[in-house]
């Protein structure tokens, strides 16, 4: 079998004992799109970053031109001749556009001849038929020109496979047609693409096969006459997972806790909603597809217009503090960045919002604040039970609970929660949505952003889409099956039953 | 139909949410960002002039340039590696080491060998530098300022804490510092030459890009495949080069070398860095606002001097100044959110 570029053969790839990826073959022939699809957490992302060096397989062996390689970082992978183009273009932000898309192979020796940059670059985007000014500032660009520019950039490193992971999430309609004719020019070059994407439309129409993925391992590879909606959503569906472990059954009161009357921000066409005391709203969407303009504005990240009433009272929220005053809580996707303080313990992570009741003459206490860290710690079981460790020696589902810590006490009224479980061990997953169930039960608004259908499946009450910045589909979840909702966010026939 | 529905959105929307940058900047904005500083500069120089009659004229200039000549040396070293992304404490008492060398090695192997020995010593502290900074994952603040203790030990270790003084009969040596060619200093066209070239690496070269790339997305240029580490290293390389040929200067002109008396280097070189970041609005050091920084804080000096001023309140004027013209420009160049304060 050495007619493919790429192969793998028994790829396994295990996190702190947790297996993702259970032993994978799949072969990648010269020349092809070749699609990946499947939920979150059925290893893509997992598999393309060892692809690209990013991550270091377990066990198992990649074969390049049928020779055995070894890719042990991103650079390994460059010189190999594997790229990719993530959902976050990487640009030089003070460089050109030319200057980007030359770097690391600009003309001329000594002298760098700006002038034959520029030119070059041009003569790639005429040929590919981008239609942006190659000496614009790279920071000047949109998010889809960056993505349309960051694709330019590969033209002169001679890859031979390159992933695209979601290309077309920021992408408008013209764009993407101008992603598929720069995709063509790449197969004309002999170059194997391996597309990840959600939108079913868009797998059909440029990949040659399709591989999906489930739960670590291939479900099947189709080709590309064989691909249809049905045909993908059963093989993606983990049916031995599927089975929820936590149902929620619906705590939701009568008093309404949470309304939004046409809130709007540059990404979000007007929103407007009721959430009752009690009730989980699961909000899910394709990649990019606005559902997280919910958080920034309910956090006072992004600046919005429309009204926000919180138990009937109008809140005004501009900023991050003015959230906390509006008893609103956020518990990020990004926990690193967004919501921990790696370096300080896990009581300090959790003390923070309530320092002030931890205090005595505007001292904090530190008996209180060890006392309140373990407490918090037993109630959401934080292991190992160390208030004194740094949390970045915790583990992500462990992070995870800690950032929830946070907020436990806090007396939010609304607690808004993205991507919840992204990073998070299996084993912990469940604690988790107990863990937010508890809070919904307590009188609480909870509003779950989350990319898995599972999840949203699992928690809400009622579920929301949301695609392009607007709702496509807004139902109880008992009206709401998981097909239905996979085929919703992919984009096939959801517009029928939001129209 | 089912494509249809997907790819729905227009590019006219998808431009006009995806960025903020787009909206069209008034004119006197993007007039002062660009020469806001240069037009400071010629204010006070004008101010200045008014002031003393004996402010503008070509001797003066000449002053002003003769006396600059180590700090901007410094300066433009230190340009590379902030350009990098990284900060050198180290390059003000680079200049007193390479002094030394110099000194102290002209009586064993000769001036020219003595240079070349200076030379290489600074660029070596450059290479420990940037190696600990790179391989050695160590913060630039943090490894400079120890590099800083350990100069001035050693410093005063050669010297023993006096001065080393060079030989009246190195008249070649002696021309480096004290030559005149017409009415310009001979240091003077050193620098020019240096800071002619220096400007053309920045601007031209692939060291001069490719540490610029590293400085602006470090993660960006390593997925390029372009050396991070090899580049930041060359800038901290060039720091230490700049700062040596500072400090033979320095020796030269003295006809001996300090076993003290750097660090003002670096407060200067720091302050025109970031003053020259300003000018031309580009928010980013470059070599040519670098000079014109320079310029500035000795030509204050000299004007103030002239006027009577006493020291403090040159000190207070440049350092107002400094504020002033970088806080102008972060106002003229907002962010959304402002979450660094390095």
């Amino acid at each position: 079998m050495s007619n493919w570029l790429l192969e793998v053969r028994n790829l396994v790839k295990d996190f702190s004992g947790t297996t993702v990826l259970k032993g994978i073959d799949l072969g990648f022939r010269r020349g092809e799109v070749h699609g990946l699809l499947g939920e979150n957490g059925a290893g893509k992302s997992t598999l393309i970053k060892i692809l690209t060096g990013v991550y270091g397989a377990s066990s198992g062996e990649i074969l390049l031109d049928g020779q055995p390689v070894r890719i042990a970082s991103p650079l390994d992978a460059h010189r190999l001749g594997l790229g990719a183009v993530y959902q976050d273009a990487e640009l030089i932000g003070g460089f050109t556009v030319g200057q980007n898309v030359l770097l690391g192979n600009e003309p001329g020796n000594g002298l760098i001849k700006d002038a034959e940059i520029h030119r070059q670059a041009k003569a790639i985007f005429d040929e590919i038929g981008i239609d942006i000014d190659v000496r614009r500032e790279a920071k000047s660009l949109s998010a889809a020109e960056m993505q349309l520019v960051t694709l330019g950039t590969l033209f002169h490193r001679k890859y031979k496979v390159i992933v695209l992971d979601e290309p077309t999430a920021r992408l408008s309609a013209s764009e993407v047609e101008l992603l598929f004719k720069i995709i063509q020019n790449f197969l004309s070059q002999g170059i194997t693409i391996i597309y990840i994407s959600h939108r079913l439309a868009e797998i059909k129409r440029i990949c040659d096969r399709v591989t999906i993925l489930r739960g670590g391992v291939v479900s099947a590879t189709l080709d590309r006459d064989e691909i249809s909606e049905e045909r993908v959503t059963e093989l993606m569906v983990d049916r031995s997972r599927s089975e929820l472990e936590t149902y929620n059954a619906g705590h939701s009161r009568q008093d309404v806790v949470l309304e939004l009357d046409r809130l709007e921000t540059g990404k979000l066409q007007p929103l407007s909603l009721k959430l009752r005391a009690g009730e989980v709203l699961g909000i899910t969407a394709p990649v990019g597809g606005g559902m997280e303009q919910i958080e920034l504005a309910l956090g006072g990240i992004v600046r919005s217009s429309g009204t926000i009433r919180i138990d009937g009272k109008v809140a005004r929220i501009d900023s991050p503090p003015e959230a906390r005053t509006a008893r609103v809580a956020i518990i990020p996707e990004d926990r690193r960045k967004q919501a921990l303080f790696p370096n300080l313990t896990m009581a300090d992570n959790i003390c923070l919002p309530v320092l002030s009741s931890l205090s005595m003459f505007k001292l904090v206490l530190r008996r209180k604040k060890a006392v309140y860290g373990a407490e918090v710690m037993n109630q959401l079981n934080v292991n190992p039970r160390q208030p004194g460790t740094a949390v970045k020696f915790f583990s992500g589902g462990n992070q995870q609970k800690a950032v929830i810590g946070k907020w436990l006490k806090a007396n939010a009224r609304v607690y808004i929660f993205v991507e919840p479980t992204s990073g998070v061990d299996v084993g912990a997953i469940k604690e988790i949505y107990d863990i937010i169930l508890r809070m919904a039960e307590g009188g609480a608004a909870v509003i779950v952003i989350s990319s898995s259908t599972k999840e949203i499946l699992s928690l809400a009450e009622r579920v929301m889409v949301i695609r392009n910045g607007a709702v496509v589909h807004d139902a109880p979840k008992t009206a709401c099956n998981y097909d239905q909702l996979l085929a919703i966010s992919m984009g096939g026939r959801g517009t029928e039953i939001a129209a | 139909m089912a494509e249809k529905t997907t790819l729905e959105g227009t590019p006219v929307a998808a431009q006009a949410k995806g960025n903020v940058n787009d909206r069209k900047t008034p004119f006197l904005v993007s007039f002062l960002r660009r020469w806001g500083t240069i037009i400071v500069i010629v204010a006070t120089g004008l101010g200045f002039a008014l002031a003393s009659p004996y402010f503008l004229t070509l001797s003066n200039f000449n002053n002003i340039l003769f006396s600059m000549i180590i700090s901007c040396l410094v300066s433009v070293g230190l340009t590379f590696v902030v350009v990098g992304g990284s900060f050198d404490l180290s390059v003000g008492l680079t200049v007193t080491t390479s002094s030394i060398v110099t000194a102290f090695l002209i009586p064993i192997m000769g001036p020219w060998a003595a240079i070349v020995c200076a030379l290489c010593v600074g660029a070596f502290i450059g290479l420990i530098n940037g190696f600990l900074v790179t391989y050695g994952r160590l913060s630039g603040i943090v490894v400079t300022l120890g590099m800083m203790f350990v100069l001035g030990g050693i410093n005063i270790f050669l010297t023993d804490g006096y001065q080393i003084a060079v030989d009246y009969g190195e008249n070649a040596f002696r021309f480096i510092g004290q030559g005149k060619i017409g009415f310009v200093a001979f240091p003077v066209l050193i620098l020019l030459a240096v800071v002619a070239i220096m400007h053309v690496v920045a601007t031209r070269t692939r060291p001069g890009h490719y540490i610029t790339a590293v400085g602006d997305n470090p993660m960006a240029a390593y997925y390029s495949g372009v050396k991070v580490y090899s580049w930041l290293i060359l800038a901290f390389m060039l720091a230490g080069l700049m700062s040596s040929i500072g400090g033979v200067i320095l020796t030269s002109v003295s006809s001996s070398a300090q076993p003290v008396g750097g660090e003002g280097y670096l407060l200067e070189a720091f302050a025109a860095v970031f003053l020259g970041a300003t000018v031309l609005g580009k928010g980013k050091p470059h070599v040519f606002g670098t000079l014109l920084g320079v310029f500035f804080i000795y030509m204050v000096n000299s004007g103030m001097n002239m006027v009577g001023f006493p020291f403090a309140a040159r000190q207070l004027f440049s350092g107002v100044i400094l504020i002033l013209a970088v806080g102008a420009n972060a106002m003229l160049n907002r962010e959304e959110i402002h979450l660094k304060f390095i």
